[in-house]
């Protein structure tokens, strides 16, 4: 039976709030240092020119190597960064309308640079989303959470994202149940009409409410003073260094020295 | 908005306007002398989330939409908490499903929360809702508010996306393109948005922004002095990044500009090395052919290499054992 984006938002919440329990290659570095790495790697991959597609897929070296070692199969990772390929389409399918200048022409096929720019935003977008989902699947929402704090986000924003993410799975099960009780009795239909769902909705809040006052008093009870406290923060080590160390230079090489360029004349 | 339609210095700008907002709100929050705030945003947080899951029809076109909640928001936390809390929303989308992206946040924060929470509901739900609970002129102002904030959202996206350099569509045909799909979904979201505060102010009026002394609105501190400085600071940090993201934007290459502006000399030979053996075009596809074939092959010998570590890791415990 197909899922529901609910079934499916509940599946990815309880997957991800955690850092995976099977240890991987990167799965001990600081959250910080692949915040900051993956930061990196999306200013230096996003500040290539369109046009140099040819350099804009060197940068795919990052997903492809850490990948497998966050024990995560590249095929795997690429297939989930799909789904953002539509927007991309959306925005970047005009390009070769509007931008007919000749790049190069190739078994006597010329192609416009529309085309060269309409290819490089859909591999950005791929690997811009690779990077995103590697750094969520190796730390975990929470270590990730923590690392902003640390890094200078204000506290009641990283309470709020804590507590939102608590509350999360809590709600969108009692979502499903009234869902899918509202299902039982639709014969096949999935969506409502405005007015039920208004009701519907409605009544989703005025619980989530009557929830919100419960857990202010229960947390109150246990001495809340208006921030979660972050559980064993983590240490900075030779590792997390190295790491950095490692990445970083890199993507600076990448996108300072024409790699292309550099081989080729190296192999004429 | 996905990171590969921003520069980033259109993401730098973004983000230092979303940062100084976030602060803001951050310090009007702590002014609200509610204890319940912090659970209430938490929870409020997770129901625009949960909501935004359910899907509702739309009449006679066959498809569903879903709610994106700012208005709504607003409506029942009052501008600043809600800002707030929709931010975390957008920053889970964007660190969990990888929804939007992490150099985009800045922007998508400014597209989607400011404008909902800071100018729709302010500027343009509150005035036509007023004190009322009619459903008329809760409707209409869910209508209007929701409409102008994703009108002005897609306007957003469209400077943004333009100042990136990324679309080669010119701004009043991208806006032409994109104004008309965001009425609909504006006006969509306004009928979903008053379907639920038409229901709550039924049912439960004191939950609604403003109504009663439940509500955070009236009994928010009045510091002058600091209001003023932080909507300076606002202020100072939103023309900054516009002046900071359109500079940039507009001389991608800053040493090569700023060497003209002194030099007088426009003319700068090409960084790339000349190839006398193949002309530019023949070199560009062999680039991107050859960089493909690269990074494949990296993925193959990566894949077998971490498989075979991996195999033999698994074996040697199982030894072990």
């Amino acid at each position: 039976m197909k899922q529901t984006r609910l079934e499916k938002a509940i599946t990815i919440l309880n997957a991800r709030q955690i850092k995976p329990a099977t240890p991987s290659h990167i799965g001990d570095i600081d959250p910080r240092a692949l915040l900051l790495v993956t930061i990196v790697f999306l200013v230096s991959m996003l500040s290539v020119p369109l046009q140099r597609t040819d350099v804009i897929i060197w940068f795919a070296v990052y997903p492809i190597i850490s990948s497998p070692l966050a024990h995560i199969a590249y095929e795997r990772l690429f297939r989930n960064s799909l789904f953002v390929v539509p927007l991309l389409l959306f925005i970047g399918i005009f390009n070769p309308f509007y931008d007919r200048t000749t790049a190069f022409t190739i078994f006597g096929i010329a192609v416009s640079t529309g085309w060269i720019s309409f290819i490089s935003i859909i591999i950005r977008g791929l690997l811009a989303t690779q990077a995103l989902l590697l750094l969520i699947r190796v730390a975990g929402f929470n270590e990730i959470c923590e690392a902003m704090h640390r890094l200078g986000c204000p506290a009641i924003v990283a309470t709020q994202l804590l507590m939102v993410y608590r509350y999360l799975t809590l709600l969108l099960q009692e979502a499903l149940t009234m869902q899918r009780a509202r299902m039982a009795r639709s014969y096949g239909k999935n969506s409502f009409r405005a007015k039920m769902w208004g009701q519907f909705v409605g009544q989703l809040l005025l619980r989530t409410i009557d929830r919100s006052r419960r857990i202010n008093m229960a947390m109150k009870a246990r001495g809340f003073n208006g921030s979660l406290s972050i559980s064993s923060p983590s240490h900075w080590n030779t590792a997390d260094t190295v790491y950095c160390l490692v990445w970083i230079p890199v993507f600076f090489l990448l996108r300072f020295v024409d790699i292309p360029m550099l081989l080729l004349t190296l192999i004429h | 908005m996905s990171d590969a339609l921003v520069s980033p210095a259109m993401a730098v700008g973004a983000g230092v306007a979303a940062a100084a907002l976030i602060a803001v709100a951050t310090s009007k929050v702590k002014q609200i002398r509610r204890d319940d705030i912090i659970p209430l945003m938490g929870v409020m947080g997770a129901f625009v989330f949960a909501a935004q899951m359910i899907n509702f029809s739309i009449p006679g076109t066959g498809s569903s939409g879903h709610v994106i909640g700012g208005v709504l928001l607003s409506a029942i936390l009052g501008p600043w908490a809600a800002f707030i809390t929709l931010c975390s929303v957008l920053i889970i989308q964007c660190l969990v499903f990888a929804d939007g992206g992490l150099l985009a946040l800045g922007c998508n924060i400014l597209n989607m929360a400011a404008t909902s929470c800071l100018i729709a509901y302010p500027f343009i739900y509150r005035p036509i809702a007023g004190k009322s609970l009619k459903p008329w002129r809760i409707t209409l102002a869910s209508i209007v508010a929701s409409v102008v904030a994703l009108e002005i959202g897609a306007t957003g996206v469209t400077i943004e996306t333009e100042l990136s350099g990324i679309t080669a569509l010119p701004t009043s045909t991208f806006l032409a393109f994109m104004l008309p799909i965001h009425l609909a979904i504006g006006a969509i979201e306004g009928i979903a948005t008053a379907a639920v505060l038409c229901f709550i102010a039924k049912y439960r009026p004191e939950t609604l922004f403003g109504e009663t002394k439940l509500s955070g609105g009236n009994t928010v501190e009045k510091q002058a002095r600091g209001k003023k400085v932080l909507i300076g600071f606002a202020i100072a940090a939103l023309i900054f990044a516009g002046a900071f993201t359109w500079i940039a934007s507009s001389n991608p290459d800053g040493l090569e500009w700023s060497i003209e502006k002194v030099s007088g000399i426009s003319d700068f030979p090409s960084a790339t090395p000349p190839t006398a053996f193949m002309p530019d075009y023949d070199s560009r596809f062999a680039g991107i052919v050859g960089a493909v074939i690269v990074m494949v092959m990296l993925w193959a010998i990566t894949t077998i290499l971490f498989h075979r570590l991996h195999a033999s890791r698994q074996t040697s415990s199982k030894e072990r054992k």
